[in-house]
C-alpha cells in the first residue's frame, strides 16, 4: 500500500510578479520553495497573511504561472510556465476550495454542488445520491432550494467545500477555507472536514495562518517563511486519528508543537 | 409611557400602525388627486370647448366603442407588432455581439467608438430615410425600433460581460468546464441583469419609436390615428390613441418587469433595491 | 535552483503597445470598410436608395457655403436651446417646491412617474393643434422631453440626501431656505449634471424631429423635405449634418464634464 513516490512534487517553485513601469526587478513572492505531498496525506501550511500562500494553491492549481522551478503530479511534470499551456484543475484531479465560497448566486444550493458534475458530465443517480448524503453530512439538509444569498457565510462554506469533495478529485486544496467564520462555526466544520477525510483519505493540502487549525488538521505541517517565501520548518504531528478536534489542545502533544511553530513562523 | 412623558411610542406595533395608517392616507390623497384632476378636465372641456381639450367621459366612451368595434385594437395591434418586432430584431444581436466578441477584445475596442458614435447619434433622425427605403409600410418601422435598440442594449450587454468574475470562471475551470460551458453557466447568467436594465430602457424607446415613424408617414397604427385625429380636429381620437399608446407602454414595462422577476429569483434584495431606483 | 529567465518574461504581460497600434489600425481601416461599403451600396442600389458619398460631401460643402446649412443648423440649436431653458428651470424649480410640501408630493408622485410612460413624440400633432404650426409646439416638445430627464433625477438627489446634514444643518439654525441652497443644492450637483448630460443632446434631436412633423426650417425640415422631393442626396447630407451636430454636442458636454469634474475621485455612478 505504501507509495514509493510522493503523490505531488514542488522543487524549487518560485513565482514573482510581473514588472510593473519604472521598477527592474519586482521582488520574489516564493522562491526555492521545495516540499512533497504523499498520497491520502492531510498536508497544512502555515505562514504570516500575505505570505504567498494563496499563490502558491493558485500555481498548483493550474490558474497561475510560476516564474520557475518544478512540479510534478504522480511523477508527471506539470507545465509552468506558459498561460496557454495551463490546465485548471488538471483535468479534475485536483480540487481547489477557495477563501471566497465562489458559489454562482443564480444556481440554488443543491445545482451549486452539483455543478462540477453537471459539465463534467457525471450526472447520474449515484453521483446525486452522493451529493445529498454530502448535504446530510455537513448539516444543509431542508436548504437544497435556496439560493446563495439566503444562506449563511457558514453554510455557504459548508456548500463550496462539499461541491469540490462531490466529484471526488484525487487532491485537494483549500485555501483558508474557515477563516472568515466565527470561532463556533470554525471548530465545528473542522471537525466535520476531518470527519469527511477519515472516511475517504483523500490527499490534502490546506494552508492557514492559524497554527491551531494546522495542528488539528493535519498529518504534517510545513511553515513557510515571509517573502521570499520558502519552506522554514517542517512538523510532523503525531497525533492519532480520528482526532477530537474540539478538544484538540488539551492533547499533551499539542503545547510542544504550538510552540514550535509559533517560533518557526516568526 | 415613558418617564419623560409625552415621548413618541417605541412600541413595534404602534409603528406599524402609524405606517399602514400614513399608507392609507397617501392612497386617499392620490384619489383625491385623481378625481381633482378628472375635475379640472372636465371644467376645462366646458370652458374651451370639447374640440380643444376633449373630455374625460369623450375619450373613455371613444377608447371603449374603438375597442370593442375592434379598430382601435387593429391600429393598437400593428404598432405594437412593430416595436415588438423591432425590439426583437435590434435586442438579440446588440445582446449576442459582446458575447461572440468576448475573446477578442482588440475587436471590441476597434468597434467601440462606432458603438459610441451609433448611441449618442439621433437614431429617429433616420426616420425619413427609412421611409424612402421601405416605404411606409410595417418594415420602416421595425428597422427604426431595430436600431434605436440596438444600441441601447449592446452597452448594457457589454457591462454585462466585462461585469464578469474572474474568480468564478476559475471556479468553473477547476471543477473542469470547456470554454462553451463556461460561458453559458457563468458568463450569460451573469449578464442576464444587465441585459434586463438595457431592455428595461429601451422598452419605452422601442414605442415612441414606432409612433413617431407613424406620424411621419403612415397609413395604419396609433401614430396614424393621433396624426388623423389631429388633421381632423378630432381631438378625441388623439386622446383615445394617446390612451391606447400609454397603455402598450405599461403592459410592455409590465412584461419586462415580469419577466426580469422571473429570471433574476436569485438575486440578493440590496441588488434589487438598487435597480429600483434607476 | 535553475530561475528560468525566459519564463520571467513570458510572465510579464508583453505588448501593449502592440495592441494599441492594432487598434487604431483596426478602427481606420474599420472605417474605411464603412465608406467602402456604402460607395459599392450605392453604386448597385442606385441614387435613389442610397446617395453616393461624393456627391453627399459635394451637398454638405455646397450648403455649407451658400450658409443654408448654418442657417437651419442655428434654428435648430436655437430651438434647442430655448426648449432646453425652459424644461431645465421647470425640473429643477418643481422638485424643490415639492421638498417643502410631503404630503402634496406623495399624493401626485404615482401620476407624474405614469406620465413618464407617454412617449412625448406622440404628443406634437396635439401640440401642433393647440399651438399653431410655429416654434412653440416643437418648444413645447422639447420642453418636456428635457423637463422630465431633470426633473427625474433632482428629485432621486434630494431624496438620497444624507438626512443627517438636513438634520445638522436645522440643528444649527439653517433656514429651508438656506438648507436648499447649503445642503440640497451641493449634494445634487453630480445627478443634476448627469441628466443634463442626457437632456441637452436630447434637446437636440427632440427639436430635430420636431422639425419632421411642422415649420419650414431646420435641420429636420431639411431632411424631411427631402425626402418628400425623393433628394436622396439631401436626405443623407441632412442626416449627417444633424448627426455631426448631435455627436459635436454630446463632445464637448463629455470634455467639459471631465474638466469640472476632474477633482471628484470617483462619481462613475452617475452614468447612464
Amino acid at each position: 500500500m505504501a507509495t514509493a513516490e510522493p503523490l505531488l512534487e514542488i522543487r524549487a517553485l518560485c513565482k514573482r510578479f510581473p514588472a510593473r513601469a519604472g521598477r527592474e526587478h519586482p521582488p520574489w513572492v516564493i522562491r526555492d520553495l521545495t516540499f512533497s505531498v504523499a498520497e491520502r496525506e492531510f498536508l497544512t501550511i502555515v505562514g504570516p497573511s500575505g505570505a504567498g500562500k494563496s499563490t502558491l494553491l493558485n500555481m498548483l492549481a493550474q490558474i497561475e504561472t510560476a516564474s520557475g522551478g518544478e512540479v510534478r503530479f504522480q511523477s508527471q511534470p506539470i507545465a509552468l510556465d506558459d498561460p496557454k499551456a495551463l490546465s485548471p484543475g488538471l483535468a479534475c484531479r485536483i480540487g481547489y476550495v477557495t477563501q471566497e465560497d465562489n458559489l454562482l448566486p443564480w444556481r440554488t444550493m443543491l445545482q451549486n454542488v452539483l455543478f462540477p458534475l453537471a459539465v463534467q458530465g457525471r450526472l447520474t443517480p449515484e453521483t446525486r445520491a452522493r451529493a445529498e448524503t454530502l448535504i446530510r453530512t455537513v448539516g444543509l439538509a431542508g436548504f437544497e432550494h435556496h439560493y446563495p444569498h439566503e444562506l449563511s457565510g457558514g453554510m455557504r462554506k459548508r456548500a463550496a467545500l462539499i461541491r469540490t469533495l462531490v466529484y471526488d478529485p484525487p487532491v485537494i486544496l483549500m485555501d483558508e477555507p474557515f477563516g472568515a467564520l466565527d470561532a463556533q462555526t470554525r471548530t465545528q466544520l473542522q471537525q466535520d472536514l476531518h470527519q469527511l477525510w477519515i472516511g475517504g483519505r483523500k490527499t490534502i493540502v490546506f494552508v492557514t495562518h492559524d497554527i491551531a487549525e494546522a495542528i488539528a488538521l493535519g498529518d504534517r505541517t510545513l511553515v513557510l517563511s515571509p517573502p521570499p517565501a520558502h519552506v522554514a520548518g517542517e512538523h510532523v504531528i503525531d497525533i492519532p486519528h480520528p482526532r477530537d478536534i474540539r478538544a484538540i489542545m488539551t492533547h499533551p502533544a499539542f503545547a510542544g508543537l504550538y510552540e514550535r511553530i509559533r517560533a518557526q513562523v516568526h | 409611557m415613558t418617564a419623560l412623558g409625552e415621548g413618541r411610542s417605541r412600541d413595534p406595533a404602534d409603528l406599524r400602525w402609524s405606517q399602514a395608517a400614513s399608507t392609507l392616507r397617501a392612497r386617499g390623497d392620490q384619489v383625491i388627486v385623481l378625481i381633482v384632476l378628472i375635475a379640472i378636465w372636465q371644467t376645462a372641456s366646458l370652458a374651451l370647448g370639447v374640440y380643444w381639450v376633449g373630455s374625460p367621459w369623450g375619450v373613455a366612451s371613444r377608447v371603449a366603442a374603438g375597442a370593442f368595434s375592434g379598430d382601435l385594437l387593429r391600429h393598437a395591434a400593428y404598432t405594437a407588432l412593430e416595436a415588438a418586432a423591432g425590439f426583437a430584431l435590434g435586442a438579440l444581436p446588440a445582446a449576442a455581439l459582446p458575447f461572440a466578441l468576448r475573446r477578442f477584445p482588440i475587436a471590441t475596442a476597434i468597434i467601440d467608438p462606432f458603438m459610441v458614435g451609433g448611441y449618442g447619434a439621433p437614431k429617429l433622425a433616420l426616420a425619413p430615410l427609412f421611409i424612402l427605403w421601405f416605404g411606409i409600410g410595417i418594415e420602416s418601422k421595425i428597422a427604426l425600433v431595430a436600431i434605436t435598440v440596438f444600441f441601447i442594449v449592446y452597452f448594457s450587454a457589454l457591462a454585462g460581460v466585462r461585469a464578469l468574475d474572474a474568480k468564478l470562471v476559475q471556479m468553473a475551470q477547476v471543477a473542469g468546464a470547456h470554454e462553451r460551458q463556461v460561458v453559458r453557466h457563468i458568463v450569460l447568467p451573469g449578464a442576464v441583469p444587465y441585459i434586463f436594465t438595457g431592455l428595461r430602457i429601451a422598452m419605452p424607446y422601442s414605442i415612441g419609436g414606432a409612433v413617431i415613424a407613424e406620424l411621419i408617414s403612415s397609413n395604419r397604427g396609433l401614430g396614424y390615428l393621433v396624426q388623423l385625429g389631429a388633421m381632423n380636429f378630432d381631438t378625441t381620437g388623439v386622446l383615445a390613441a394617446l390612451t391606447a399608446v400609454t397603455l402598450i407602454v405599461f403592459v410592455g414595462n409590465w412584461s419586462v418587469n415580469a419577466a426580469e422577476r422571473r429570471l433574476l429569483r436569485w438575486r440578493p434584495p440590496a441588488d434589487l433595491r438598487l435597480q429600483a431606483g434607476t | 535552483m535553475t530561475l528560468q529567465q525566459p519564463a520571467l518574461d513570458r510572465a510579464a504581460p508583453t505588448g501593449i503597445g502592440w495592441q494599441r497600434h492594432a487598434i487604431v489600425l483596426g478602427r481606420i481601416g474599420f472605417a474605411a470598410l464603412l465608406v467602402l461599403a456604402w460607395k459599392i451600396g450605392a453604386d448597385a442600389a442606385g441614387p435613389l436608395y442610397l446617395a453616393d458619398p461624393i456627391k453627399v460631401g459635394q451637398r454638405i460643402a455646397a450648403d455649407l457655403a451658400s450658409g443654408a446649412l448654418i442657417r437651419h443648423a442655428y434654428v435648430t440649436l436655437r430651438l434647442a436651446a430655448i426648449g432646453f431653458a425652459i424644461g431645465c428651470t421647470a425640473g429643477v424649480a418643481l422638485p424643490f417646491l415639492l421638498r417643502r410640501l410631503p404630503r402634496l408630493t406623495a399624493a401626485i408622485e404615482p401620476y407624474i412617474m405614469a406620465s413618464v410612460g407617454i412617449p412625448k413624440y406622440a404628443l406634437v400633432p396635439l401640440f401642433i393643434l393647440w399651438f399653431g404650426i410655429d416654434d412653440a409646439p416643437k418648444l413645447w416638445l422639447v420642453g418636456l422631453l428635457v423637463f422630465y430627464v431633470v426633473f427625474i433625477a433632482v428629485f432621486a438627489g434630494i431624496r438620497s440626501v444624507d438626512r443627517r446634514l438636513i438634520d445638522m444643518a436645522r440643528v444649527v439654525g439653517a433656514s429651508e431656505a438656506a438648507i436648499s441652497r447649503e445642503v440640497i443644492w451641493n449634494s445634487l450637483m453630480p445627478f443634476f449634471f448627469a441628466a443634463l448630460k442626457i437632456a441637452l443632446p436630447r434637446a437636440v434631436s427632440a427639436a430635430i424631429i420636431g422639425e419632421f412633423l411642422v415649420g419650414n426650417e431646420g435641420l429636420g425640415y431639411m431632411i424631411e423635405s427631402a425626402r418628400q422631393n425623393f433628394d436622396t442626396t439631401g436626405v443623407f447630407a441632412g442626416i449627417v449634418a444633424a448627426t455631426t451636430l448631435v455627436l459635436v454636442v454630446n463632445a464637448m458636454l463629455t470634455a467639459l464634464d471631465r474638466r469640472i469634474n476632474a477633482w471628484r475621485p470617483a462619481d462613475r455612478d452617475t452614468q447612464v
